[in-house]
């Protein structure tokens, strides 16, 4: 087999790489080139770029993300209507903190001079006013290329309910090879706040996507390049150019596809992903499939496409302990990073978690990354003692307090995912990754009562792995407005009709053949009034039962229902999934009377709830399909350590992923 | 007093905050009205069975003070049992104005009434003269309907008698029963947090955290007390008027500093008015607490504990003291933020560097109502509109936000010109109302509204006569402006306004811009 598909997963420290090629999966991690990303990439590929050979390479970038986040987007400007130039200062009319007095600093994403307005009108049932007159239009399209910007966003206002006016800007602006970022095209969705918002920071990373990939597009040779989205799937380099903003939020959109397909073909559909690094960690409910959500913001700035539902806290291994004026010891926000990193690296005095599990033996002072970074466990312990000192505790404690609190602040973060969106996590399992994932998942699973947990396999590069394990999806959105019982199904289905058909005619262009192309409908709905709206499937031949569904999850989710308030449909969404060819994940046979204690390296002392035990610590890939082992314990790899407590068990399954269950053990 | 465990006391302070912002999330997700569900106007919080607030969610500042209140005088009035929920507005039991309604379910463990979980949240009307219950009134009865402390829900029945009472006296009975829903929806959500907790942790230790989370707070709050040199700081300001006579009302304030304690005296304010822009005690100690809390530069719960260390000194019928039975509905929304003024005012002659000028110190009320003959119902619509916030000495004001008393969202347009006909012309920043200074106010702003049909409309606004003070020669703010234009005449609307318009009509509301801080510099506007 010549296919080779090659996944790459660009993060801040490591260039991770998960090769399929010749049936077999090979991974390889480089450091990252942060200054141009691209080259950590190339030097990856040299040998599948050698012989005019055609790989296809799926990337998760954070090119976009960074670009917005630095502030090193492209010079921009707005064009809307007029008496709404200031819609992106004004935002909700909200300032960020509450009790803030100094005030706070804002640097808007178009220039001031930058925002114009014309004279146009639509109302909110899509009927013109007032039409653009093409002579305003070039006038100000005449200042802002004098102006040298490089994009152009266009969000008028009720664009969302007539496109017309916006179609007149934009053949105006494609008259001119002006890059345009069309609000009725991008998202057609009412709130004019958050439609120009997200329209504008899609123009303001426009020329950014378009030079990054361009220039690794014509480093690749004859490799196919897809980037993938913040939803789940992929796009083509040529779609990502023009609607960067599906890539802004895809960092973790890899590791949470993998966490789908890895807990599934382990046996547990149901489970929270849990990704604790170093500064955050992100948390993601799945059943069965992923959830999305579209209210996003990056930085200061919303976003309304449609993002797998992931929720990050400021919680991580390098998160610094101190105590507060009134005396109360606080983990985070802070964090120590990579640089200085824990006290433990020899760099930075600040307690972090990392520190904290080192002074209880969840982590083996000689086999921290693989044995490839000397850790002073010393250091550690002074740290933490200095700590202790101020809140009259012995090291032990504080230790423990600073993982407990730390546990407090990410079973906040699981709760939010969870029971907010009116789901019991007991019946979920804990799916860990992320270096410090497996030091605090048992602790987490036992406070949530949640029935196991899963340490995946190859967890180190997962989130690369995940790329080759999505498919190309679309989404396609409008605002409909309607009450259920004005709307007509015709109507709902030609909305539809009308995004498949665009979205298969793309598909095709993509090289998906028709019956690798899936559609799936679904409806946001309300109660009229309402200002949170509730995704339903829209899979049937009429509107009957659409009423009963939406009560349904809105019971659901909030427990109660309102049997005589009118619903009202606010978007039709439609979801189109090309599927591409994927890889296998591995299946080993059961190995029958192997002995788990040849995989022991060494026995360390270990604290747990205040006890201290003797644990021995397993050489993770000495481990075998249906090994069992018993708590306490500590498995170690190159990226990770788990840690099992004193009455947890755990089982190897079939995919190498441990398998961690209270009261499991034999 | 006994002494938190540094390591637990952070463990329950995550868990009461969260169970506060779990109540919110799911009251903006249900509510009906897009004034709690898009604006965000509401507050939740959990008490203790004193009616101590422990923790409550970072909502709406004019709420925090005054919730505890509202959970004493339910306890005054009456014998709680499980599986209750208990309502009020009315300013003299409990509540603060009557647009704002609290909703009360106690918590019984064990049968035992341990704790509270609570909301208030800002319905869009509530009866009275006019559409959105900010009726230019004389006395509370003009206002809208009076809820004393009533039972709602009766060991878990819903207490159909008052709810249809309720329903009967106010203009869009169906969105008032959805937002009502939604509140006791969020207090049964708090519930059964406080009781999962109570499960995970034990009564007794569940119940000592609830006292020593005040005692964090207090400490906090006494420790930033004692950093301000001792000593009386007076100041005054001014309401334009109250909206019956064009009389100023004087809001004065001195703040005794003693050691960790605050004396906050208004003696030498202005009688209780005739208009409603009196405010009860429950509103005072809100923009008092409130001003303190902000001077406290860290992530800490908002409880009970930030009242021990200050005495607020108000003689019952004053402005900031109103007694039964004066008119309120402005008192928390407008003169709640002249308290917040006049305190700050104070406290700059002690702790200049960290005291910001003036903001626009208006919540720009406006409620629109009407019948609206092509949907074939009634509206009722209240909205605020934000303005120029005060220069500090590191920043200039933001432009066009909600300062100090509300951060409620705005509603966005294209929800209001899809529901309301009516249509928004121009929503933008008002430039060059912010002072100059140093670092500069930020600007006020501009909206327009277009009416399609006959209408109702009253305008509950300040700061058009008296402007945003600068602060250390900075300028001041401009005042703000209401305008209506109507067949071709432009009128110049006062600070408080009720009146009809026609369709074609404009009204046009200008929102001041915020003070300037320091001396501007040369040639600088």
């Amino acid at each position: 087999m010549d296919d080779i598909r090659i996944g790459i997963d660009t993060g801040g420290t490591f260039t991770d790489f998960v090769i399929f090629a010749g049936g077999r999966i090979h991974t390889r991690k480089l450091p990252s080139t942060p200054a141009n990303p691209a080259l950590a990439i190339l030097r990856g590929l040299e040998e599948f770029l050698a012989d005019g050979r055609a790989p296809t390479v799926i990337h998760g970038t954070t090119v976009a993300t960074n670009a917005l986040l630095e502030r090193k987007g492209a010079r921009i400007a707005l064009i809307t209507t007029r008496g709404f130039e200031d819609v992106l200062v004004l935002g909700r009319q909200t300032r960020r903190n509450l009790y803030g007095l100094r005030g706070e600093r804002r640097t808007p994403i178009v220039e001031a001079g930058l925002r114009f307005g014309i004279e146009e009108r639509m109302t909110a049932s899509g009927r013109s006013v007032r039409r653009p007159d093409r002579a305003e239009i070039a006038a100000v399209l005449d200042r802002a290329a004098a102006a040298g910007v490089e994009a152009v966003a266009v969000s008028l206002i009720n664009a969302y309910a007539g496109p017309e006016h916006e179609e007149i800007v934009s053949e105006e602006l494609a008259a001119r090879g002006l890059l345009a970022s069309v609000s009725s095209r991008l998202l057609p969705e009412y709130r004019e706040y958050e439609r120009t918002s997200t329209t504008a920071v899609n123009a303001y990373l426009m020329p950014v996507l378009h030079r990054y990939l361009s220039n690794l597009e014509a480093n690749l040779g004859r490799a196919e390049l897809r980037v993938m989205q913040s939803n789940e799937g992929y796009i083509t380099a040529a779609r990502a150019k023009a609607e960067p903003i599906r890539t802004a939020l895809s960092g973790p959109a890899g590791g949470a596809v993998a966490s789908l397909h890895v807990s599934r073909a382990a046996g547990f559909p149901k489970v929270v992903s849990f990704d604790m690094g170093g500064t955050s960690t992100d948390v993601s409910l799945i059943e069965g499939r992923l959830r999305r959500t579209n209210e996003n913001a990056i930085g200061d700035f919303p976003v309304r496409v449609p993002i797998i539902d992931i929720h990050s806290v400021g919680a991580g291994g390098g998160s610094i302990a101190a105590v507060d004026a009134a005396g109360s010891l606080r983990v985070g926000p802070q964090s120590a990073g990579a640089d200085p990193g824990p006290a433990c690296y020899g760099k930075g005095d600040g307690a972090t978690v990392t520190d904290a599990n080192l002074v209880l033996g969840r982590i083996d002072p000689d086999y921290f990354l693989g044995g490839s970074m000397k850790i002073s466990p010393a250091r550690s312990r002074a740290a933490v003692a200095r700590i202790g000192v101020r809140i009259g505790k012995s090291v032990l404690a504080t230790a423990q307090g600073i993982v407990d609190i730390a546990n407090a602040n990410m079973e906040k973060a699981i709760r939010v995912i969870s029971i907010e969106r009116g789901f019991d996590p007991r019946d979920f399992a804990l799916f860990s990754f992320g270096g410090a994932g497996g030091m605090h998942a048992a602790d987490m699973a036992a406070h949530l009562r949640m029935g196991a947990v899963l340490v995946p396999a190859n967890a180190g590069v997962l989130s690369a792995l995940g790329l080759l394990l999505a498919d190309s999806v679309k989404d396609y959105s409008r605002s409909v407005l309607r009450t259920l019982d004005l709307v007509r199904f015709r109507d709902l289905d030609r909305a539809c009709r009308d995004f498949e058909r665009r979205g298969l005619a793309e598909m095709r262009a993509d090289g998906f053949a028709a019956g690798a192309v899936t559609f799936e409908r679904s409806l946001d709905m309300r109660y009229l009034g309402q200002s949170y709206e509730i995704n339903v499937p829209f899979g049937g031949r009429s509107t009957a039962g659409l009423r009963a569904a939406f009560d349904r999850e809105h019971r659901r989710l909030y427990a109660y229902v309102h049997p005589d308030a009118a619903v009202e449909i606010v978007n039709v969404r439609i979801k189109i999934r090309g599927r591409a060819p994927k890889i296998r994940l591995r299946r080993y046979p059961v190995v029958q009377g192997g002995d788990p204690a040849r995989a022991i390296m060494k026995t360390q002392p270990l604290h747990h709830a205040g006890r201290e035990y003797r644990a021995p610590v397993y050489d993770r890939s000495g481990l075998f399909p249906g090994a069992r082992l018993a708590g306490p314990a500590l498995v170690v790899d190159a990226g990770s350590t788990t840690f099992l407590p004193p009455d947890y068990g755990l089982l190897v399954d079939r995919y190498l992923n441990l398998i961690l269950r209270k009261d499991a053990r034999r | 007093m006994k002494a938190f465990d540094p390591i637990e006391i952070e463990i329950f302070k995550n868990t009461f905050v969260s169970i506060a912002e779990e109540m919110g999330a799911v009251l903006g997700r249900t509510a009906l009205s897009p004034n709690i569900k898009e604006r965000k106007d509401y507050s939740c919080a959990l008490f203790n069975a004193k009616g101590e607030t422990l923790a409550q969610g970072s909502h709406i500042p004019v709420h925090l003070g005054a919730m505890p209140l509202s959970v004493q005088a339910a306890i005054r009035a009456l014998p709680f049992e499980d599986d209750d929920l208990v309502i009020l507005n009315d300013p003299y039991h409990g509540g603060t104005h009557l647009p704002d309604i609290t909703c009360i379910m106690p918590v019984f463990i064990g049968g035992r009434l341990e704790f509270f979980a609570a909301n208030r949240a800002h319905h869009s009307d509530v009866g009275g003269m006019t559409p959105g219950s900010m009726p230019l009134a004389t006395e509370i009865f003009q206002e809208g309907l009076i809820l004393p402390p009533l039972k709602l829900v009766s060991r878990g029945r819903m207490n159909e008698d008052v709810l249809r009472l309720l329903l009967a006296n106010v203009r869009t009975p169906e969105e008032r029963r959805g937002d009502l829903l939604a509140q006791v929806a969020a207090c049964e959500k708090g519930r059964q947090r406080i009781r999962d907790a109570v499960r995970k942790y034990g009564l007794s230790k569940i119940s000592s955290y609830a006292d020593l989370i005040q005692d964090y707070t207090e400490a906090f709050l006494r420790r930033t007390i004692r950093a301000i040199p001792d000593g009386d700081y007076a100041f005054a300001d001014y309401l334009d008027d109250d909206g019956i006579t064009d009389d100023p009302v004087k809001i004065a304030v001195t703040v005794r500093i003693r050691g960790s304690r605050a004396v906050v005296d208004f003696r030498g304010s202005s009688s209780q008015v005739k208009g409603g822009v009196n405010a009860n005690a429950a509103v005072t100690t809100s923009a008092v607490l409130y001003v303190f809390r902000a001077l406290i530069e860290d992530d800490i719960p908002f409880n009970t504990g930030l009242m021990r260390p200050i005495e607020i000194i108000a003689p019952p019928g004053l402005i900031v003291s109103a007694q039964f039975p004066a008119a309120t509905a402005a008192g928390n929304v407008e003169t709640s933020q002249r308290i917040v003024d006049v305190l700050l005012g104070a406290l700059a002659q002690a702790i200049p560097d960290r005291i910001p000028a003036a903001s626009s110190g208006t919540m720009n009320n406006v409620a629109i109502g009407g019948y609206d003959p092509a949907a074939g119902r009634n509206f009722a619509y209240y909205e605020t509109i934000g303005g120029g916030m005060g220069a500090s000495r590191e920043f200039p004001g933001l432009s066009g936000v909600h300062t100090h008393m509300t951060n409620s969202l705005n509603t966005p347009l294209e929800a209001l010109e899809n529901y309301l006909p009516l249509r928004i012309r121009r929503y933008a920043l008002r430039r060059g109302s912010g002072g100059a200074g140093r670092t500069r106010g930020g600007e006020g702003i501009v909206r327009e509204y277009e009416f399609a049909i006959p209408a109702n409309v009253t305008i509950m606004s300040e700061r058009r006569k008296f402007a945003p003070y600068g602060l250390r020669g900075g300028l001041p703010g401009r005042p703000g402006r209401n305008t209506l234009i109507s067949g071709g005449k432009t009128v110049r609307l006062k600070s408080k306004a009720n009146f009809t318009v026609q369709a074609g009509d404009v009204l046009r509301i200008e929102s001041p811009g915020g003070g300037g801080y320091g001396p501007p510099r040369r040639g600088k506007k």
